[in-house]
């Protein structure tokens, strides 16, 4: 299997390098290496998109939790319909208002919006954490994998180097249209391969248990049902759940952890750097919310059943891993094996190039050239985004190779993080009232408690000063959950008394401008209603507390004496029901409400500044002269 | 100049069709070729009639994006898809005269299989091309010969 596997891998990695080397030779501006010219074809944003969604949920744990949990976690499959969801709400108006403003990156259009240095500051950490952290986090998955499946005949650290270098080599030829057309091939390949593993597992191995419910389970977890709505528990590490961890309220918070991947300011460069019209209905209704959700739902099930079939001795989140169903699966067809840890590298290939590429690109684009170094020639900034690269693929090779402990830490906020945007995010494509300091606020407040629910602050914290009552996820809600409520509170309790602040006159213009030109029709006040209450029921039932009404719902119904006999897990037909109903729903706003089709061209027409200095009148002396000098900028 | 951004922006049109067609290919070859490789090892007809079907999956992929793009099949494309059928169909037949047990155990399936690909290729051609274009698109002779000199010598 070594040779085949590395012969297959081998075959990906030049083909990442031809389409790289195809891609630089039809380029005719330097500047396209960071953007792809913002002419990347609709296609690569429905596939690479979809495949970006699938590997950012984290598809190697993914299996391993399902193996684990059962169908209790398979639920947070559904959190995928809600990033739909959440990419039907902001992506249509962020292309609007980028190419309106002439803005190419999150941060430097939230900037503009809000007069704030501070958010562009902020995405730039955000981009950082994707870029290394999480991108380090998957790297040293993928050694991991590679030298499980080689029984270390390769070692974890000499595939971490060889893989960092052949993606380092793919992107510093293609730049960014190189590594999203590589990136889409490895979509398509990644849910042809779930299928294919799932379908042949199920029919050679056996894995077809799972519908039975013959599935081995770690002891006193309930792998068929959702165990309660909430439990108060102190959090991980400090008190253990009863009958699993993924109550309701952790699957919706989990859930709201999946929308940061479409919130992402490398996700958002993806969104931008697309040709209009960019077809973002197609994708985000059949690829997102239809295909990458279903894939998901039926079939990684199988594969979370197969690595606990396989595996020997008690099944403990502790000891649970690939070493078992790889040898079975060898011991059945070596191809099916090697097509397994294949999805697994295309998972792990596109977190680490996706987002180590956009961190290149937008260092150079917010950091770089506008404020470090604003005098660069084209050839220059083509030149500095390429180092640029190489110092992340190093920064992330050393981590996962020596400090995977320090990837895993620092790449668990990234998502919570990232979904802290939302409010401001709101405030640009819809609500004009949310100001820059109720921005600020609920951001302040989010931030500190998904570093207070996340081993990050909890360590450092503890380790500094007292122990702590709660552990990680407290209540079985996990960090994004805790940090997105409080933000959202202080945001609202901020903007009741700065809604009409200095900065009210630039929102407008550009809600203006929306108006004016691309006013959304959601229909009269019942349509509308119709709408809102449709997503509130939907997300009740499918991620809230009602979801508890799963587990038997089917298989022991309280409103009939009648025993169904539908040979399926009650759960797991409540979950495929609730995730129809979701596309239904992104299919109503995506494209009969219009919220993610463009059907007008887009005019540059808006100057985005802010009506303020960048700093107040009672920010420190030393710091608005630091950072005066190395931003400087014309502030009459 | 405005040729240089029209020549610019038909070049990304090719090589973005390029890369989706490449995108497909990748991906159903590798389930094609496992599949195959499966169905000749353990000699069942299944996985043989399922790499087949992956291939017509691809192929009508394939279609839907020339569609999508208004473009056809490139010479390569069809020069590749040839060759690939051809050393696939002689694989087949050097197999059946070495009376090799797989060839002789799928024979069925894979003849089948090599059937509906060459019907589903003609039934493209002719639905796209119509009877007559379908032909000549074979139709070597009358490229080189009497007729086609003729043409040309009027054209000039």
């Amino acid at each position: 299997m070594t040779t085949l596997l590395i012969g297959v891998l081998g075959f990906f990695f030049v083909y990442a390098v031809y389409i790289a080397a195809l891609t630089a030779r039809c380029a005719h501006a330097p500047e396209e290496y960071l953007d792809g010219g913002s002419s990347l074809p609709p296609w690569c944003f429905m596939f690479a998109g979809t495949g970006i969604v699938i590997a950012g949920i984290g598809l190697y744990d993914h299996f391993l939790l399902l193996a684990l949990y059962g169908l209790q976690y398979n639920h947070v499959a559904m959190g995928v319909v809600l990033a739909a969801l959440a990419g039907v709400l902001v992506h249509k108006r962020l292309l609007l208002a980028a190419r309106i403003s002439g803005h190419r990156t999150l941060g430097n259009l939230l900037s503009a919006y809000y007069g704030s240095v501070t958010l562009r500051v902020l995405t730039l950490v955000l981009v950082l954490l994707f870029a290394v952290p999480f991108a380090g986090q998957s790297l040293s998955r993928l050694g991991a994998i590679i030298a499980s499946a080689t029984g270390d005949t390769i070692e974890r650290a000499e595939a971490i180097w060889a893989c960092a270098f052949f993606l380092f080599l793919a992107g510093v030829i293609g730049g960014w249209r190189g590594t999203i057309y590589a990136i889409g091939a490895q979509a398509v390949v990644l849910v042809t391969l779930i299928v294919f593993v799932g379908v042949g597992g199920a029919a050679g191995l056996g894995w077809t248990a799972l519908v039975y419910g013959d599935v081995p389970a770690p002891e006193g977890i309930l792998s068929e049902a959702i165990p309660g709505v909430m439990q108060y528990s102190a959090g991980i590490g400090k008190e253990e759940t009863i009958g699993g961890l993924w109550t309701t309220t952790a699957v919706f918070s989990q859930a709201l952890a999946f929308i940061g991947i479409v919130l992402s300011p490398a996700f958002t460069l993806l969104g931008m750097t697309t040709r209009p019209p960019a077809h973002y209905a197609f994708k985000q209704v059949w690829l997102t919310a239809g295909l990458a959700t279903g894939v998901l739902l039926l079939a990684a099930p199988f594969i979370g059943a197969g690595v606990a079939l396989a595996h020997s001795g008690p099944l403990r989140e502790a000891t649970v891993s690939y070493t078992g169903v790889l040898t079975a699966l060898v011991d059945v067809d070596a191809m099916l094996a090697v097509g397994f840890v294949l999805m697994l590298a295309a998972a792990l290939q596109i977190v680490v190039a996706f987002f180590a590429q956009s961190g290149a690109s937008l260092f150079v684009i917010e950091l770089l050239g506008r404020d470090l170094l604003p005098d660069l020639s084209p050839d220059g900034r083509r030149l500095t985004a390429r180092v640029t690269l190489g110092v992340i693929y190093l920064t992330i090779a050393l981590l996962a190779a020596y400090a995977p402990l320090l990837a895993e830490i620092g790449g668990g906020l990234a998502l919570s993080l990232s979904v802290q945007l939302l409010p401001a995010l709101i405030g640009l494509c819809w609500v004009r009232w949310i100001s820059r300091s109720a921005v600020l606020a609920g951001l302040i407040f989010g931030i500190l408690l998904v570093l207070f629910t996340e081993p990050l602050g909890l360590l450092v914290f503890e380790s500094l000063f007292v122990d702590l009552p709660w552990g990680r996820w407290p209540l079985t809600i996990h960090s994004a959950g805790w940090g997105l409520a409080f933000n959202i509170a202080a945001c609202l309790l901020a903007s009741i008394f700065t809604a009409r602040d200095a900065e009210r006159g630039t929102r407008d213009r550009l809600h203006d401008v929306f108006l004016r030109e691309h006013r959304q029709d959601l229909g009269g006040p019942a349509a509308r209603g119709a709408k809102w209450s449709l997503i509130l029921v939907w997300a009740f039932f499918a991620l809230g507390p009602g979801a508890i009404l799963g587990n038997r719902f089917f298989s022991d119904p309280m409103f009939s004496e009648l025993t169904p006999a539908l040979l399926l897990p009650s759960l797991w037909v409540w979950q495929i029901l609730f995730w129809l109903l979701g596309v239904f729903i992104a299919w109503w706003l995506a494209y009969k409400a219009g919220m993610s089709v463009l059907n007008r061209p887009i005019v540059f027409r808006l100057q985005l500044e802010p009506e303020r200095p960048s700093f107040e009148q009672g920010a420190p002396r030393w710091l608005e002269q630091f950072v005066r000098r190395v931003a400087p900028r014309q502030t009459s | 100049m405005e040729n240089g951004t029209d020549e610019g922006s038909d070049a990304w049109g090719r090589l973005d069709r390029h890369a989706l067609v490449m995108s497909i290919w990748l991906a159903i070859g590798f389930v094609a070729v496992a599949l195959l490789a499966r169905g000749l090892q353990a000699m069942e007809a299944i996985p043989v009639f399922g790499a087949f079907t992956v291939v017509i999956t691809g192929f009508v992929a394939h279609v839907i994006i020339n569609a999508v793009s208004h473009t056809h099949f490139s010479a390569r494309e069809v020069a590749l898809g040839l060759v690939a059928y051809a050393l696939g169909l002689i694989g087949f037949l050097l197999a059946l005269l070495l009376r090799s047990e797989p060839a002789l155990a799928l024979f069925v399936p894979l003849s089948i299989g090599l059937l509906v690909l060459a019907v589903v290729a003609i039934f493209y051609m002719v639905t796209h091309f119509g009877a007559r274009g379908a032909f000549r698109a074979f139709d070597v002779i009358s490229d080189f010969g009497p007729d086609e000199v003729r043409r040309r010598d009027t054209q000039g």
